[in-house]
C-alpha cells in the first residue's frame, strides 16, 4: 500500500490597505509576523482611500481642528503600537498612492509583492519618502529584489494602471470601506486589530503555529 | 424574578478621580455589588487618548454631551449618542472633548481591563458586536396611538440590544414590554414619575423580569426618555472567578 501525505494549502489572508493609511502600516508588521509564524499566504490588495489626491500630494490642513486630529492620531498610534511608534515619521502631506498600487501589481507579477509592499510602507513611514514619485518606488523595488529600472519603465508606460484601477474598483465592489480590512480565511476583520486576535482567528480555523505544525 | 432600581442622579455625590493619567469626575449611581446592575456617570476632562479597554459585560454608553472620537468604525460621536458593546468587546483608544458627559450602563458589574494586557487580548469576544450612532442621524417618528408623542431609534430594530428615545407631553404613560435581560430607562429631558418619585435628567430606572414594569409617567413639562434594552449577551461574562475578572474588578475599583 502506498501512503501519500497531503499537505494542506496555506490559509489565504487578504489585506485591503492603502499605503497612506497609518493603521495599514501598523498591520504590515503583524501580517508579516503572521506569515512567519503560521502557514498562511498573505495577499495585499489596494483600497484607494483618497482618489482625489493629486500626483504631487496634498498639504496637511493647518487649523486648530486638524492640529487636534494630529494629536489624537499620534496618541492612538503610540498606544496601539508602542514599539513601532518611535520610528514612524508622519508625513507632512498626504501622498498620492495610485502609482504605488501600479508598482504593487508589477511586484506581484515578479513574485516579490510581499517584500515590495513592506519596503514601500517602510520607505514612506520610516524613511519619509514620497510614494507619489517613481524614484521612491524604484528604491523600494531595489530593496525588495526587483529590477528598479524595469519598474521605472512600467510606471512610465503605465503598464499596470488598468490592473491597479480594476483592483481598486474590486475593493469598492465587495464593500471595503476602511483600511486595513483583513480576510483571514472565512473571517473578516474591519480595521486594525491586536496580533493576539489575528492569532485567535487563525487558531479557530485550525491553523497551527509553524513549529507545532512541523512537529505534529 | 423582577428587578427594579430607581436612581435620581441629583442625589449622588461626585468624586474626582484619575486612572492611567486620565482625569475625570464620576458618580457611582449603581455599584453592582448586590449582583444587580452597575451604572456610572463620567465626565472626562479633555483627553486625546483614553486607553483602549473592554468590560466583561454588555455595555451601553450614553453620551449625553461633548464628543468622543475613535480611530475605527463610527469615528465621531457627539451627544446625544449611543455606543454599545457586547461583553469582552474592546474599543478605543478614543479622544474625549467639549464637555464630555456620559452614562456607562452595565447589566452587572463589568470591571475594566486595559488592552495593554496581552492575556486580555486572548479573551476578546471574537464574535462580539459594537454599535455606535448619533441621535441626530435618525428622524423622529410619531408614536402610534399616542397623541403628540414621538420616538426615534438609536439602534436599528432587530439588531439585538435596542435603543430608542421617546418624547412625550405631560402625564403620558410610557408602557414598555417586559425586559427579560434588563433595560435602563434614562430621563434625558423633562421628568418622569416612578413609584411616586419624580426624577429628572439623567436619572433612570433599571428593570428586569418576565413581567412588564409599571409604565413611567411623564411629569408636568413632559419628558424624553431613552430606553436601552439588553439582549441575551447580558447573561455572558461578568466578574466570575477567573483571574482576569479579579483584575478587571480591581481596576474598576481603583478607577472610581
Amino acid at each position: 500500500m502506498t501512503e501519500t501525505t497531503q499537505q494542506a494549502a496555506p490559509l489565504r489572508v487578504v489585506v485591503f490597505a492603502d499605503f497612506v493609511c497609518p493603521y495599514s502600516y501598523l498591520a504590515v508588521d503583524q501580517i508579516d509576523r503572521l506569515a512567519r509564524e503560521y502557514d498562511v499566504k498573505p495577499l495585499w490588495r489596494p483600497h484607494w482611500l483618497h482618489p482625489e489626491t493629486p500626483l504631487e500630494g496634498t498639504p496637511r490642513e493647518q487649523t486648530p481642528d486638524s492640529a487636534a486630529k494630529r494629536e489624537r492620531l499620534h496618541a492612538w498610534v503610540k498606544e496601539m503600537a508602542p514599539e513601532q511608534y518611535p520610528r514612524i515619521r508622519f508625513p507632512e502631506r498626504r501622498h498620492y498612492s495610485f502609482l504605488a498600487f501600479e508598482a504593487l501589481e508589477f511586484a506581484y507579477d515578479h513574485g516579490r509583492d510581499a517584500e515590495f509592499k513592506t519596503a514601500v510602507y517602510d520607505v514612506m513611514w520610516t524613511g519619509g519618502g514620497d510614494i507619489g514619485k517613481p524614484e521612491t518606488l524604484m528604491a523600494a523595488a531595489e530593496r525588495s529584489g526587483l529590477d528598479p529600472d524595469e519598474l521605472g519603465e512600467a510606471l512610465h508606460d503605465r503598464s499596470y494602471a488598468q490592473r491597479a484601477l480594476d483592483a481598486c474598483n474590486q475593493a469598492r465592489t465587495i464593500g471595503i470601506t476602511n483600511t486595513p480590512t483583513m480576510f483571514l480565511g472565512r473571517t473578516r476583520i474591519n480595521g486594525w486589530h491586536y496580533y493576539e486576535v489575528l492569532e485567535s482567528v487563525l487558531q479557530k480555523q485550525g491553523v497551527r503555529p509553524r513549529e507545532t505544525a512541523t512537529a505534529g | 424574578m423582577q428587578q427594579c432600581y430607581v436612581v435620581d442622579a441629583a442625589n449622588t455625590p461626585w468624586k474626582r478621580s484619575a486612572t492611567e493619567g486620565i482625569t475625570f469626575a464620576c458618580q457611582v449611581l449603581l455599584s453592582g455589588e448586590d449582583g444587580g446592575p452597575e451604572a456610572l456617570h463620567f465626565r472626562f476632562d479633555d483627553c486625546p487618548s483614553v486607553y483602549a479597554h473592554m468590560h466583561l459585560t454588555s455595555q451601553f454608553q450614553l453620551l449625553l454631551n461633548g464628543s468622543m472620537d475613535f480611530p475605527r468604525g463610527v469615528k465621531h460621536l457627539e451627544g446625544l449618542a449611543i455606543h454599545y458593546t457586547d461583553h469582552n468587546m474592546p474599543y478605543g483608544p478614543f479622544a474625549v472633548s467639549k464637555g464630555h458627559d456620559m452614562l456607562v450602563l452595565h447589566p452587572r458589574a463589568g470591571g475594566i481591563i486595559s488592552m495593554a494586557n496581552h492575556d486580555a487580548r486572548r479573551q476578546i469576544n471574537l464574535g462580539g458586536r459594537l454599535f455606535a450612532s448619533l441621535a441626530a442621524d435618525s428622524q423622529w417618528q410619531p408614536l402610534p396611538n399616542a397623541d403628540h408623542s414621538s420616538f426615534k431609534f438609536l439602534m436599528p430594530p432587530g439588531y439585538g440590544p435596542a435603543a430608542v428615545v421617546v418624547r412625550s407631553p405631560a402625564h403620558a404613560a410610557l408602557a414598555m414590554p417586559a425586559a427579560e435581560f434588563g433595560r435602563y430607562e434614562v430621563v434625558l429631558e423633562g421628568s418622569v414619575i416612578v413609584d411616586g418619585q419624580e426624577i429628572g435628567p439623567p436619572g433612570f430606572r433599571y428593570v428586569r423580569g418576565d413581567q412588564p414594569a409599571e409604565p413611567l409617567v411623564t411629569g408636568e413639562n413632559g419628558g424624553t426618555v431613552a430606553f436601552l434594552t439588553f439582549d441575551r449577551d447580558a447573561l455572558e461574562g461578568g466578574i466570575n472567578e477567573g483571574s482576569l475578572a479579579a483584575e478587571a474588578a480591581e481596576a474598576m475599583a481603583r478607577a472610581i
